[in-house]
């Protein structure tokens, strides 16, 4: 089943245009890669899907469009992004900072519940639940964006490059935990990242970007098996 | 001794009033980043409404709570339709709005309630403007020699409890959380659904509330409302939130109690070069003080981030 669809999605920052007719899906149960260089839309895309940039085409999303809804409207539908750059609320607390995550939510038991788990999923957050997110070491912060994102139960995660800045081994953990939550909870992901040779191993599919269209897709297989593709992407 | 506690009484209960006000500032300061210039115009206005509704014959309590929804629908409106559109541009375009505002609203309430001192006997039912708390000449207490008036006490009580209200608001209801994180981080707060253009029409809102309870207290205090009213008023509250913190509601209201007592003080211990005249420069000698030495203040935060 599609979960997302976007058909002749546009969108820029002011008077540039940076994705032209983007073209994509991801279907229910499935983590999607995006490759490409730097410049190549792949925040914009995240930004345009999320709504907090201005877009034109259309989004579709769980049977409904959404192309007109707004960044607060499109959570409550059900999809939830990790910003780049973590974008966490810094002068929050750890713990304020997943409470606000639950906002669309209305049960404050199960919220609560919900924040027990995380602080299990990652302890080294629980030990700093009431420090300033600000004052956390980056790949703490990643922990708390993530976290963060999932506290509002969402079908589809929008990651945009969680590993930036991050040690090889915490970006590994990192990985594991979402590709875990893909295979027990059936969490979609979209997934932007660099570091390509680790996303690949645990996507479904690999879109690839350059300047603002989708100049390839397939799975990750075939995709490493394109010569050309692996020497510009994958780098062997 | 006993003048010392005069002093410190009458300096915090000035100094109350311009923690309200600060308050107000910095509500709006840490939602948005801008500097409202028209907030004690806002407080005037609200002020103005109390002393209309008690013309009108209607009883304190309801005036007040008339003067302050006003109050919080003009902040919200003023978010809505003037800072709203600008603020996409700049923020220097922001504070020039504001400044146009300060005009504005200061000729609406001369073009509605003239520009003498009100209530005066040609034009009111009223004697003097209405005061929240008991304020005949025999209402004080006498301690240590001072005269500790049941208003100085009733007003520093206010700013307290409103003070306890707002921290509870901020930390233990989901608007306040909700407040905190459009604070934070706007794009995030959209993030994770929080419709952050209410939340700031809420934060204007309550901020020319809390702004005009403090214009209702002050002109209790005077017994009069006038078109200058908060024009001083404004300028101590800006030193409060400058010495307590931009960011920081906690900061404005110590700030504002303490640049209450510093006035107070400096202008009755060295009054043959302060005097009640100058009282103004101590604010503004506070300001370049803390910018020159602390310019995030005293409790503000300065902005550091681990990258």
């Amino acid at each position: 089943m599609t979960l997302l669809r976007t058909s002749g999605l546009k969108a820029g920052y002011g008077p540039v245009t940076v994705l032209h007719d983007l073209e994509l899906e991801v279907n229910e149960g499935e983590i999607v890669v995006m490759l490409g260089a730097n410049g190549a839309g792949k925040t914009t895309t995240m930004r345009a899907i999320s709504g907090l940039i201005a877009r034109t085409g259309t989004v579709w999303f769980g049977g409904h469009d959404i192309t007109r809804s707004a960044a607060d409207i499109i959570v409550r539908h059900g999809i939830a992004q990790v910003p780049q750059g973590r974008g966490t609320f810094p002068e929050l607390s750890v713990e304020d900072n997943l409470r606000a995550g639950a906002f669309v939510r209305r049960r404050g038991a199960e919220v609560d519940a919900d924040i027990a788990k995380w602080f299990e999923v990652f302890p080294r957050l629980a030990e700093r639940r009431d420090q300033r997110a600000g004052s956390l070491s980056g790949g703490e912060q990643q922990m708390v964006a993530i976290a963060r994102a999932l506290m509002s139960r969402p079908k589809l995660l929008l990651c945009d490059e969680p590993s930036l800045g991050l040690a090889p081994l915490i970006t590994k953990e990192l990985f594991e935990i979402i590709s875990g939550l893909n295979r027990e909870e059936g969490l979609s992901v979209l997934l932007v990242e660099q570091n390509a040779n680790l996303a690949m191993h645990m996507a479904h599919r690999v879109y690839l970007l350059e300047t603002g269209r989708i100049v390839a897709a397939g799975s990750a297989e075939a995709l490493s098996a394109d010569d050309s593709i692996r020497k510009a992407y994958l780098g062997f | 001794m006993a003048l010392f506690l005069q002093r410190l009484i009458d300096g915090l209960s000035e100094g109350s009033i311009y923690s309200l006000l600060a308050l107000g500032i910095v509500i709006i300061y840490r939602g948005t980043g801008h500097l409202n210039f028209a907030q004690g115009e806002m407080a005037l206005f609200c002020t103005y409404i109390v002393y209309q509704m008690g013309e009108w014959g209607v009883a304190l309590g309801f005036a007040l709570v008339i003067g302050l929804v006003a109050g919080f629908l003009l902040g919200a409106a003023t978010e809505v339709a003037l800072v709203r559109p600008v603020a996409k541009r700049s923020v220097f375009a922001v504070f020039i709005v504001t400044i146009g505002l300060f005009r504005g609203l200061n000729w609406l309430d001369g073009a509605i309630w003239g520009d003498q001192v009100l209530p005066n006997s040609a034009k009111s039912k009223q004697l003097q403007y209405p005061s929240l708390f008991p304020n005949k000449p025999t209402d004080f207490w006498k301690v240590f020699g001072a005269n500790i008036t049941y208003q100085s006490v009733g007003i520093l009580a206010l700013v307290l409890v409103i003070t306890w209200l707002l921290f509870m608001l901020f930390n233990r209801t989901k608007l306040g959380l909700a407040m905190r994180a459009v604070a934070s981080n706007a794009d995030s707060a959209r993030l994770v659904g929080i419709p952050t253009h209410r939340v700031l029409m809420m934060s204007w809102g309550l901020a020319a509330a809390i702004g005009g309870l403090g214009g209702v207290v002050f002109a209790g205090t005077t017994h009069t409302v006038n078109l200058a009213l908060m024009f001083s008023v404004f300028i101590y509250a800006s030193a409060a939130a400058t010495l307590g913190g931009f960011d920081s509601p906690g900061g404005a209201v110590v700030g504002g109690l303490a640049i209450g007592v510093i006035q107070n003080m400096v202008a009755g211990y060295a009054d043959q070069w302060v005097g009640q005249q100058m009282k103004i420069a101590v604010a503004f000698l506070v300001i370049v003080g803390v910018l020159l030495v602390k310019p995030s203040g005293l409790f503000g935060t300065a902005k550091v981030e681990r990258v």
